[in-house]
């Protein structure tokens, strides 16, 4: 791999592109496009945060969740806290959102204890649940 | 004249020659210095692949106008958004540490009035160099700062006006439809676009897409009828991943662009049919094949008859007085006060000051000023066009007054629906919102509001029930009854309608109060 990258840095092509800004700035561009998507495939956390990994129209987009809150352990609705939208993000389950969520409704109701949790359905796998903790002390899902 | 240097070269005095020694020297050692510099820092041969590519000025126009003017009307439909942003008094960006600077409802509306603007200054060929950076940062912005718009196209958009702000979009000098534009940035926004098919067919190598199941969720529309009847969803499935992976390697390549044009713009005019909710994201691809049809094709289109016409007319129209430019600023703020879009006169104030300032300094530095003036016009039409053949200010006021109402902010909810009973008089759903959340509070004013949406919709039982039970909570039963009565006679299949009858009369099993959270008509 290692010798196959060296083998492109040295390519005429490449090594044309170092010397101008121009050049540096298609290596860029071209590097963070080939790059950034593979975040996805190798290091994410969330497998429903598909941006900036061109997955359109991808299985993972049909994925269903029904998002949880208990406040101080009494269903609260969602809808009087946040936007319409926010919340169909969340039912797409969007770690990030949710997570600021849980975030924002621990610094509204100090001293309450906010239970979150996302139950999912999928085109491609079994259904899966996550979180169900208590998110003003384990903000993560 | 040899001679005569040399005649005065041998009457120099002792010191000029002392000198003209040092200069010589100096000369010569800097010389010495430039050389291996020079040859160290020579430019290597730039790959031609991306410092070559040319395409014709036809082209390029036509995409110029093409895209921006998409671009244009993207950006005023996206304003009904504009009231999510910041409602709640929360907002996760795509990238940390911006939630705080992300857009508000009025800070949304306003850029995205500000983006069509210029978008369409740039599609004229107006202050392209300034206009470009400047829209690219606001939709980077409105972007980034933001989840609730993560729509792929438009992180697609980002990208694409990036690479713009480095095309040569302004008309060479004595520029023919033939005339070759050199542009690396065209070839890299070709490349990107085969980078995103790429990865997109790379997404769909999964059992799931394959055996048809995602499609089968997804595709509706005039065109599942077609592939049901035809080669089925199973086998679509898989020719789309085929054809974004010949795609992802010929829309970039010059020589195949006669195979990629059709077979792209097929592929998008079908994503059209499918009914799928993607905005104007299909149209902007399409836009986008603009850049690969062949150019002479483009070329021969441009030197038929009456585009010749054209290009005499507009060279004319460019070469407008610089007051004729500042009448035309003058029209389209004018127009500005016909739009419903919020914030729209104040912006397009704005804007006629600082075209006005682009036509003085254009008129001192011995420009063009015609193509500013019309161009300003157009803009603030758009707006107005869009405005009046979609409904973008409905449903902006609409959601902004649900959004409110359903977060508990009644007094913003009320702002948002007067200003939607005021713009929209014939429309009855502003009056019976507004009546509605009046009379929750006992405001008189509310029951003239139920009435006009009880005149304006009367097969519609919503505003005789708002009514009637305003008038049970104040006491008046037996008129309450009345009310609800007549909420039944304008829909007898109404199951609410027939409830709160039988709530007022004590007849049957008590109901709820018909909440007006079950009419999702202002939810986005």
């Amino acid at each position: 791999m290692l010798r196959l990258l060296i083998r492109m840095w040295n390519h005429p092509a490449v090594r044309g592109l170092v010397h101008t800004w121009r050049g540096r700035f298609i290596l860029a561009f071209l590097a963070v496009q080939l790059v950034l998507p593979v975040r996805y495939y190798v290091a994410h956390r969330d497998p429903h945060d598909e941006r900036f990994a061109w997955r359109m129209f991808s299985p993972m987009r049909m994925a269903q969740c029904q998002p949880t809150v208990l406040l101080d352990g009494k269903p609260l609705e969602l809808g009087a806290e946040f936007h319409e939208a926010w919340i169909t993000i969340a039912r797409r389950g969007r770690f990030s959102v949710i997570e600021a969520m849980g975030k924002a409704l621990c610094e509204r109701h100090p001293g309450a204890e906010v239970r979150m949790s996302i139950d999912c359905r999928y085109n491609d796998r079994e259904p899966q649940t996550y979180g169900g903790y208590d998110m003003c002390n384990v903000p993560l899902l | 004249m040899a001679k005569q240097r040399q005649r005065s070269k041998q009457h120099a005095p002792a010191t000029d020659k002392r000198e003209a020694k040092v200069r010589a020297r100096r000369e010569a050692s800097r010389d010495a210095r430039r050389a291996p510099l020079a040859a160290r820092t020579a430019p290597a041969e730039q790959p031609r692949f991306w410092f070559g590519f040319e395409v014709t000025w036809a082209k390029l126009l036509l995409a110029r106008v093409v895209l921006f003017a998409l671009l244009a009307i993207d950006a005023v439909l996206s304003i009904r958004h504009a009231p999510r942003y910041g409602a709640g008094g929360f907002n996760v960006a795509h990238l940390p540490g911006l939630d705080a600077l992300g857009p508000t409802r009025a800070s949304y509306a306003i850029a995205q009035l500000v983006s069509a603007y210029l978008f369409v200054l740039v599609a004229f060929g107006v202050g392209t160099r300034y206009a470009l950076p400047v829209v690219t940062a606001i939709y980077a912005w409105l972007y980034f700062g933001s989840q609730l718009d993560s729509y792929q196209h438009h992180y697609l958009v980002v990208l694409l006006l990036l690479l713009a702000c480095f095309v040569p979009w302004q008309r060479p000098a004595d520029a023919t439809p033939a005339t070759p534009v050199r542009s690396w940035a065209v070839r890299l926004m070709l490349v990107q676009l085969g980078i995103m098919y790429l990865w997109a067919a790379i997404s769909k190598l999964d059992v799931a897409w394959l055996d048809g199941r995602t499609l089968h969720e997804q595709i509706t529309g005039s065109l599942r009828h077609a592939i049901d009847a035809t080669i089925g969803i199973t086998w679509t499935a898989r020719l789309v991943v085929v054809t974004e992976l010949v795609l992802a390697v010929i829309v970039w390549v010059r020589p195949a662009w006669i195979v990629a044009a059709p077979l792209g713009i097929a592929f998008h005019a079908g994503i059209l049919k499918t009914g799928l909710e993607i905005g104007l994201f299909a149209w902007l691809m399409l836009g986008l094949y603009v850049l690969v049809v062949p150019d002479r094709i483009w070329v021969w289109i441009a030197e038929t008859p009456p585009l010749r016409v054209l290009r005499a007319v507009l060279g004319r129209v460019a070469a407008a007085d610089s007051w004729i430019a500042l009448g035309l600023g003058a029209l389209g703020t004018a127009l500005a006060l016909a739009t419903r879009l919020h914030h729209a006169v104040a912006v397009a104030v704005g804007l006629a000051v600082f075209t006005a300032l682009i036509v003085v300094t254009a008129k001192r530095r011995g420009e063009r000023v015609g193509p500013v003036g019309i161009a300003h016009v157009v803009a603030i039409a758009v707006w107005l066009l869009v405005d009046r053949a979609s409904t973008v200010a409905f449903d902006y006021y609409n959601f902004w007054g649900g959004s409110q109402r359903r977060l508990g902010k009644v007094e913003t909810a009320e702002v948002a629906y007067r200003e939607l009973a005021e713009r929209f008089p014939d429309d009855a759903r502003g009056h019976y919102r507004l009546g509605e959340l009046l009379v929750r509070r006992n405001d008189l004013e509310g029951l003239g509001e139920l009435h006009e949406a009880q005149r304006l919709e009367p097969l519609q039982p919503r505003a005789y029930m708002a009514e009637a039970e305003y008038l049970a909570r104040t006491g008046k039963q037996a008129e309450a009854i009345a009310k609800a009565q007549e909420a039944t006679y304008a829909d007898p299949s109404s199951q609410a309608a027939r409830d709160l009858v039988d709530r007022l009369t004590g007849a049957g099993k008590p109901a709820t109060p018909a909440a007006a959270d079950d009419d999702p008509d202002d939810a986005p």
